[in-house]
């Protein structure tokens, strides 16, 4: 029992950091944006690349820091491209579901088959990010990773850190603004094209560190289809959680960590249909509550 | 005598209706083109991507009305997965042969939608899109996992549907097979669509509200639409399954992303919601990609899904009528200037 309660909060607070880009993106502009999958590939592929490429270059008294480096330049670039595609493609469509939807489905597709292109057939099935600490330490008779837990550590300090972000500074007054009430934000002299692009740039910089984490800490190769899984987790936290609110997106992930924890120790059998689990409990959480477990559309707070 | 009565009706039917009407005209013309074009010796790698376009078609219309009645499905596949295996299923474990296990086949996929379609009533918009999305993901794992459904491999050596052919008839046979079954269900889903029927989707689509206030029963509607959508899209699952061209086996391939994918990109080129426009959008799509990139660029796989999805995005952020729409309204255009002059001359 103590074993499910720690290992799911763990990988509860990696789960829910997973969905936290998602979040944010639909909260503040309602979009549904499928392509927030893509950038979950999309980072671990950069952050794979950059770290070889800084283990030559950085001089060996600093090589502690090149996993650091490299996550936040990944974050960086990985923002910057989300930016980009975002004020390229969804914004001049905004309003218009089926459109968004099909557009933003459309961009995973072309960022796998880029990626296919750049990285070749066999890395883009299977591309191994590098372990970087695999120690365990014991505490109450449960095994616990040291990397999944500083995951676990870095995601929850990434939630402080958005929260203050959104309540303390001017840019994040903006932005709650904008999903509390469009109009009257845009009287107020806030600009929606450039909150909502930056909006769209912090959700991919997100989405890069959480696929970065999850993947190492557990150990998954990344690979071009990633982003379906991905896009199962996030769609579901966010759902489970209730739209839009930080605090429903920790709730939902550490709902979904506890089922896993579960799952992975009491049925072991279930091996193979692992990978079809987020889109059954996805399913099943929007047929059975199509508004979310807490109700309507929660403001940021 | 009705026969002659109803010979009569089609007669004048196709004098006022086809003749006149310039779509109608390029439509039948091209009708004929595609019946025909298979008999002047077609070399069977350009026959293939022929047939292909035919089981495409079917897919891109059947979403395309899917899309009318205002649920725009992302994971359109499950339906061409489940006709083929539920046909392979009834041959491989009751030994029936295609003749009664396609109709039965289709039967399950009809009575797949029918489960889907209740509790896919209670999500809308992006929700029942993310939904329809998982539908084919959860099938290909559930597929994968249990043996007497054949894991990767799938379910083989189905029989073929017409068993006593040569190698070149055989594939003329499919050909025929298949364009008759496009044919056959581009009429009758374009005939369900801008019937009385159709126009309650279109207003569900526009506005399920207002539709619900002026005593639309949209459940039943909802419910009707995805139910027609899966029986044509299951019918080509199960041929297909029985074709040379899948191999003749239910496998996961029927069941993957492509064949959700490639109905969405066919309806975009061709213009979406109007039934036509797959049409259309399905030959440009096909000689396009087989025909021109793929025999005469030599572009791989990869490559060519790529342009065609930059082709789609960029489409449907400037240009969302699509092709098909653009020709039929030029083509009508044509015949209007007319109209209003004869109309001068009478007047005069």
């Amino acid at each position: 029992m103590i074993d499910i309660i720690i290992l799911g909060t763990i990988s509860g607070i990696i789960y829910a950091f997973i969905a936290l880009g998602f979040s944010l993106i639909y909260g503040v502009s309602g979009v549904v944006n499928l392509t927030h999958g893509a950038f979950f590939m999309i980072g671990a592929y950069i952050f794979g690349n950059l770290y070889k490429l800084l283990t030559y270059s950085i001089p060996s008294e600093f090589s502690h820091l090149t996993p650091i480096v490299a996550l936040l330049a990944t974050a960086i670039i990985t923002g910057i491209i989300g930016c980009i595609y975002y004020r390229l493609t969804l914004h001049q469509v905004l309003g218009d579901e089926v459109t968004i939807l099909i557009v933003s489905l459309f961009g995973c597709i072309i960022f796998q088959q880029i990626v296919y292109l750049i990285m070749g057939p066999v890395w883009a099935a299977q591309y191994p990010i590098p372990t970087i600490i695999s120690e365990t330490f014991t505490l109450w008779n449960v095994n616990i990773e040291i990397d999944r837990l500083i995951a676990a550590i870095v995601s929850l300090t990434s939630f402080i850190g958005l929260w203050i972000f959104t309540v303390k500074t001017r840019v994040g007054t903006a932005i709650r603004a904008l999903s509390q009430d469009l109009e009257a934000a845009m009287l107020m002299g806030v600009s929606i094209e450039k909150m909502y692009i930056l909006v769209a740039g912090i959700a991919a910089g997100l989405a890069s560190i959480a696929s970065v984490l999850k993947i190492s800490a557990y150990s998954e190769p990344a690979s071009i289809l990633m982003w379906v899984e991905y896009m199962a987790y996030s769609f579901s936290i966010v759902i489970l959680g209730g739209l839009g609110s930080l605090k429903g997106t920790l709730i939902g992930g550490l709902i979904f960590g506890y089922v896993y924890a579960i799952i992975e120790s009491r049925f072991p059998q279930a091996g193979s249909l692992m990978p079809i689990a987020p889109f059954i409990i996805m399913i099943l959480i929007l047929v059975a509550r199509p508004k979310g477990l807490f109700g309507k559309r929660i403001e940021m707070e | 005598m009705p026969i002659r009565r109803y010979l009569r009706k089609a007669y004048t039917s196709f004098g006022t209706h086809i003749y006149d009407i310039p779509p109608r005209m390029f439509a039948f013309l091209s009708l004929i083109l595609f019946s025909l074009l298979p008999l002047f010796n077609l070399p069977t790698t350009m026959l293939q991507p022929l047939i292909s376009l035919n089981f495409i078609t079917v897919l891109a219309v059947s979403w395309d009305f899917l899309v009318r009645s205002g649920q725009a499905s992302l994971g359109h596949a499950i339906f061409f997965g489940i006709g083929a295996y539920g046909t392979a299923l009834i041959f491989k474990y009751l030994g029936w042969q295609p003749l009664i296990s396609i109709p039965l086949g289709v039967l399950s996929g009809v009575g797949i939608a029918f489960l889907i379609g209740f509790p896919c009533l209670r999500v809308k918009g992006p929700y029942f899109a993310i939904v329809t999305f998982a539908f084919p993901v959860v099938m290909t794992g559930i597929v994968k996992y249990f043996p007497e459904l054949g894991k990767d491999a799938g379910i083989k050596n189905l029989p073929r549907i017409f068993p006593t052919l040569t190698y070149t008839q055989r594939w003329l046979a499919e050909y025929y097979l298949s364009f008759a079954l496009m044919v056959l269900s581009a009429v009758i889903i374009y005939k369900i669509a801008y019937s009385k029927t159709g126009i309650t989707f279109v207003s569900i689509l526009d506005d399920d509200l207002a539709a619900k206030a002026c005593g639309i029963n949209v459940s039943k509607y909802r419910i009707m639409a995805f139910v027609i959508s899966g029986l044509f899209a299951s019918l080509a699952g199960g041929i297909a399954a029985h074709s040379d061209l899948f191999q003749r086996r239910a496998s996961p391939t029927f069941l993957s992303s492509t064949y959700s994918f490639v109905p969405i990109i066919v309806s975009v080129l061709g213009g979406m919601g109007t039934i036509y426009g797959p049409l259309v959008g399905a030959y440009i799509y096909t000689f396009l990609d087989s025909f021109i990139l793929k025999s005469i660029f030599k572009i791989d796989d990869f490559t060519r899904t790529l342009i065609f999805t930059v082709i789609v995005v960029i489409l449907l952020l400037k240009w969302p009528r699509g092709i098909g729409r653009t020709i039929v309204e030029k083509l009508e255009d044509l015949e209007k200037p007319r109209e209003i002059e004869e109309i001068e001359k009478e007047k005069r």
